[in-house]
């Protein structure tokens, strides 16, 4: 027997002596929405405040985007160009490399990449391979700025699950990398940014 | 006074450990509750659903486990399937070999530790790097986690200043700021020189054929970013039906493990590169393992595979808090490892059959389960069973003469008029096995025996009667 006839067998003479089988329970969408959602009404307010409070920074405008990482002083920023227009602004002010490779980890400190989404609930930024094909870019820099657009955003977990799009990796960011592994403290920017940031549009 | 094993390491544990264990799953404990009152009117309810909904596809696993294969084969994966530790082991060296692999990266997954695959892979001369902050620790330590979620809540900042010191990461620097930078530093080098991620998987939806990770350091993510081939070990009953079950179990998951409303980086994969997508890993494959698992889907105690290994019911736990991970002697710590471990353990069930005695019973891993897992009942199966099997009970005092009392009203009767005398007995010389230990710590109130029996008497005459 193969190791999969083997575990399937043991699998169904397991279950076999069974009386009855428990059923599918009925699980209704939205079963797990927070309470207080019912009370929003503003999907881009709520996204802000949860982003806020899980310690995502949010742009309202790229010129408040701008004027913010002028101050962090970046060594290179890396924006692909399909978000040229969106950071039109950018040009001449920081230093912006339009290409991203393995062997620029360490040289480029900051990124832009365009988000597929995000969830208003949580305060979550959803990324895929389709909206930020370089996923070193979205994860090594110390400052990772996802570029979201308002008519993207789910209101609930639940909504954003409904609506899984075809992509072979789907993350979900909700703030910036963090442990607690070293007698609970909290520490941020362990593998991935130590910066989350969204910038929306 | 003879001891159960557990007795030992919690004897043993330095006030250091026990005090930080403490404190800290105390914490957990209290968020975790927070969190669940503020959004949730009925979280309880919530928590039966999740627990019905991993109940069903446990007993129809046969039918969601072969949907998941097949979603994840139409999906270009490459599904394996691994009946021991050793099969599993196997099985991810012969991939690395075929792809001529001799380092990989590691994110933290407990089926790994369950068939000790870092040893194994080191024996055949493959490099295998723990990301996790705290398992890279672990390792480097040759220690063992302690905490499902937390694996080196036993150490102290200290601790892993002097492991980093005596690995070259550094001189002697205990800022967990600090730490936390070097270990970024050194992992980055080893992502992108691995040829392979290995991953573990909190989830597999059947419909979808999605791998669900979830992580707050994001070592996950950077495992699958630069490597060619991606290994998923998978324990068979993590398979649940449908993306909408995923909204419940996420939503209560992160909320269980850490007070979080999500963990901060929930990855869904489900296949490996593709012409429209030419990120990631070119190979993907899964190995779902059995070792044992479907053995303990045809015991009494099945119910102990829904579990999501949140740690919500170590956090909660009086003894898991006193006696911290390592007395556990396996795996899995605390109430679900109490009762996993000793099935885990197939025919070494008795080396293990004292954990189901180190619970008082109080029901709190019940109440916090987020899958409504009942490990005070599984518990006493295990102890029947422990009992069946004639595995000796050092520690426990001889029942026998309870019984007899309790089975008698005559005896129970005169006992209890009697009973006075020990106020002027001394206890704890009489040559009863264990009563001397047992009293060293502890005061009897004052006998009051036969009171209850007088009152019940006295009530029946007031109310005119109705007794005998």
């Amino acid at each position: 027997m193969t190791a999969r006839e083997t575990i399937f067998a043991a699998i169904k003479s397991a279950l076999a002596p069974l009386p009855e089988r428990e059923p599918r329970p009925a699980v209704a969408h939205g079963v797990a929405d927070a309470q207080w959602l019912a009370d929003e009404t503003d999907n881009v307010a709520l996204f802000v405040q949860r982003a806020t409070a899980v310690g995502t920074m949010c742009f309202r405008s790229s010129s408040d985007c701008l004027a913010w990482l002028f101050e962090q002083q970046p060594a290179r920023v890396f924006i692909p160009d399909e978000l040229r227009d969106v950071t039109a602004k950018f040009e001449g002010i920081v230093e912006v490399v339009r290409s991203y490779s393995r062997d620029q980890v360490d040289e480029i400190d900051t990124a832009f990449t365009p988000a597929a989404g995000a969830i208003a609930e949580s305060g979550t930024i959803i990324l895929t391979d389709e909206s930020t094909p370089d996923r070193l870019a979205a994860l090594a820099p110390w400052t990772h700025i996802a570029v979201v657009r308002k008519d993207t955003i789910h209101r609930s977990v639940a909504d954003a699950l409904a609506a899984m799009p075809d992509d072979p990796n789907i993350i979900w960011v909700t703030g910036p990398s963090k442990t607690a592994d070293v007698e609970g403290i909290l520490i941020q920017g362990v593998h991935g940014p130590g910066v989350q940031g969204c910038l929306l549009i | 006074m003879a001891k159960q094993l557990i007795d030992t390491y919690v004897a043993e544990l330095p006030p250091t450990v026990q005090k930080a264990v403490h404190q800290s799953t105390a914490a957990t404990t209290e968020k975790r509750y927070q969190l669940l009152g503020d959004d949730y009117a009925d979280s309880d309810g919530l928590r039966k659903l999740a627990g019905a909904i991993r109940q069903h596809t446990l007993e129809y696993l046969d039918t969601y486990l072969a949907q998941a294969e097949e979603s994840l084969t139409a999906r270009g994966a490459k599904v394996h399937y691994a009946v021991t530790a050793e099969d599993a082991c196997q099985a991810v060296t012969g991939i690395l070999q075929a792809a001529g692999i001799t380092k990989v990266v590691k994110s933290k997954s407990m089926v790994t530790e369950e068939i000790h695959l870092n040893d194994y892979l080191a024996n055949q001369g493959i490099e295998s790097i723990e990301s996790d902050l705290g398992e890279y620790i672990v390792q480097i330590d040759g220690d063992h986690p302690s905490h499902i979620v937390r694996p080196i809540i036993h150490k102290t900042r200290g601790d892993i200043a002097r492991s980093f010191e005596r690995e070259g990461l550094g001189d002697y620097n205990d800022d967990p700021e600090t730490i936390t930078r070097r270990a970024r530093k050194f992992m980055r080098g080893k992502y992108l020189e691995a040829g392979a991620g290995i991953t573990g998987a909190n989830f597999v939806t059947a419909d979808t054929g999605r791998l669900v990770l979830v992580t707050n350091e994001g070592n996950s993510r950077f495992c699958l970013a630069p490597a060619k081939v991606h290994i998923a070990l998978v324990g068979i009953e993590k398979v649940v039906p449908s993306d909408a079950d995923l909204s419940l179990l996420l939503n209560l998951l992160g909320r269980s493990a850490t007070g979080q409303q999500l963990t901060v980086y929930t990855e869904f994969i489900n296949g490996p590169r593709r012409a429209d997508r030419p990120s990631g890993p070119e190979q993907m494959h899964v190995i779902f393992v059995d070792n044992r698992r479907t053995e303990v889907l045809a015991s009494d105690c099945k119910e102990i595979l829904r579990c999501i290994r949140c740690g919500a019911c170590l956090n909660v736990c009086p003894v898991y808090r006193q006696a911290s991970g390592h007395a556990y002697r396996s795996v899995y710590p605390g109430p679900v490892g109490a009762v996993l471990s000793p099935l885990l353990a197939g025919d070494k069930f008795k080396e293990l059959a004292d954990l189901p005695k180190a619970s008082s019973l109080c029901g709190a891993c019940n109440e916090v389960c987020p899958v409504d897992i009942p490990i005070p009942d599984l518990l006493l199966r295990l102890r029947n069973r422990a009992h069946q099997e004639h595995v000796p009970s050092p520690g426990t005092p001889p029942m026998a003469g309870f019984a007899l009392l309790g089975s008698h009203p005559l005896i129970w009767r005169s006992a209890m008029t009697f009973g006075a005398a020990k106020d002027y007995l001394p206890l704890d010389r009489l040559p009863v096995p264990y009563l001397g230990a047992w009293l060293k710590t502890r005061t009897l109130p004052k006998w009051r025996g036969g009171k209850f029996r007088s009152w019940m008497k006295s009530r029946h005459g007031r109310n005119g009667g109705g007794g005998k």
